[in-house]
């Protein structure tokens, strides 16, 4: 404990221009690919222990700034790897930056992809086996409990204050009891926070 | 590969060579620019294009949320795989991804530019409050067809605790769980004859 602390004190942007650390960003990324159950959005809490608590290349803030960016966006909500990256070597000019996104961004759907293309290839034998049956059903439950995990962890790290809370939990209520797209709440939160209602 | 009753059987059209992949996919990305890149890729893919059945293109979307990966991600790759095998899943990647990432990275580029900015950043606290209820309703979502099922919610609960309680990584997590929940799930009855 007392060493996580001082861990935490210490904590110095991790540079990727150093191959080392730039072999073991990568390793991250590729083995947490194989454990993106349920769409992805599961490794939402494992991105901000990397980026956040190991590597430090990003505040809190900045890594709720960027979850956001990548809702609002169209395409898939994984493309914040990309923005992971971007962050990571910021610090080393654009160019390096974007280089690094687009490398975390293949790191993170590399391994997935090659499995996808074996399961395609292979879904005539696996369709009706036993342990599709187990792994379907078992994993359900298991993404259930990640997902609320990761629910409370951006939470957390979105950290306003009591109005942006309730603005949190009321966006909650309406995603799952209206089918209005989400931009238009991030729209009107976005004024409530210009306004200076919502802040952190 | 039996048409469902009543629909008129329209012929499939010739296999997409891989060039027409990487459009179709670019096509299916900047049509679901507001949203929807599910109901966007079976319109394009299957009545447009006639790539595939709609029996196809939903035995795709079992498989694509089956197995990790993000689902709209996984679904590009099935369409490209079935036709050109990992070329062709690279290459449906590519098409739907390169626009959106593009983007996505400019806006990336803009916002360390400009983050520090106290305006930006008052707008973007508003944001992320509302992106922090979309994450928070993600666990809600799928609660409902766990209620029944008593062990289901353990096992859920269980994750979680590890997760927020204990502070265990993900991945020792799943490692543990996983196998626990396949082995109660395992299907208990003789193989349907």
């Amino acid at each position: 404990m007392s060493l996580l602390l001082a861990a935490a004190a210490v904590c110095e942007p991790a540079s990727l221009s150093d191959l080392g650390t730039l072999l073991q960003v990568l390793w991250q990324f590729l083995s947490l690919s194989l454990f993106s159950l349920g769409g992805g959005n599961t490794l939402l809490a494992e991105y901000h222990h990397l980026a956040v608590a190991q590597f430090c290349w990003l505040s809190n803030a900045q890594f709720a700034d960027l979850y956001a960016l990548a809702e609002a966006a169209p395409g898939p909500s994984s493309m914040l790897v990309g923005l992971l990256g971007l962050g990571a070597s910021w610090r080393e000019g654009p160019l390096w930056a974007l280089l690094t996104a687009y490398g975390a961004e293949a790191a993170i759907l590399l391994p997935s992809t090659l499995l996808m293309v074996a399961a395609c290839l292979s879904w005539k034998r696996l369709e009706h086996s036993p342990w599709r049956v187990a792994f379907e059903r078992g994993m359900g439950p298991i993404t259930l409990g990640i997902l609320f995990a990761v629910g409370l962890k951006i939470l957390r790290t979105a950290d306003t204050n009591a109005p942006g809370v309730v603005v949190s939990l009321v966006v909650c209520v309406l995603m799952l009891r209206t089918r209005l797209s989400p931009l238009w709440f991030m729209a009107v939160a976005g004024v409530l926070g210009g306004l200076g209602v919502i802040n952190r | 590969m039996t048409e469902p009753a009543g629909v008129a059987p329209t012929p499939l059209a010739p296999r997409p060579s891989l060039a027409q992949l990487f459009w179709g996919m670019l096509q299916v990305a900047l049509s679901a620019f507001g949203g929807g890149l599910s109901a966007w890729s079976q319109r394009i893919v299957v009545e447009q294009r006639r790539w595939m059945t709609n029996e196809q293109f939903l035995t795709g979307l079992t498989v694509a949320r089956l197995f990790p990966g993000p689902n709209q991600i996984n679904m590009a790759v099935y369409i490209g795989a079935d036709f050109h095998g990992l070329a062709g899943a690279l290459v449906a990647l590519a098409g739907m991804l390169l626009l959106p990432f593009t983007l996505l990275m400019a806006v990336g580029l803009a916002y360390f530019q400009f983050h520090g900015i106290p305006s930006v950043d008052r707008v973007l606290a508003g944001v992320v409050a509302a992106a922090a209820g979309m994450a928070l309703s993600m666990g809600f979502k799928i609660l409902d067809q766990y209620w029944s099922d008593r062990v289901a919610l353990l096992l859920a609960a269980g994750v979680f605790l590890a997760l927020t309680v204990f502070h265990v990584r993900l991945i020792p997590v799943v490692l543990v769980a996983g196998p626990l929940a396949m082995a109660w799930y395992w299907p208990r009855r003789p193989s349907a004859p």
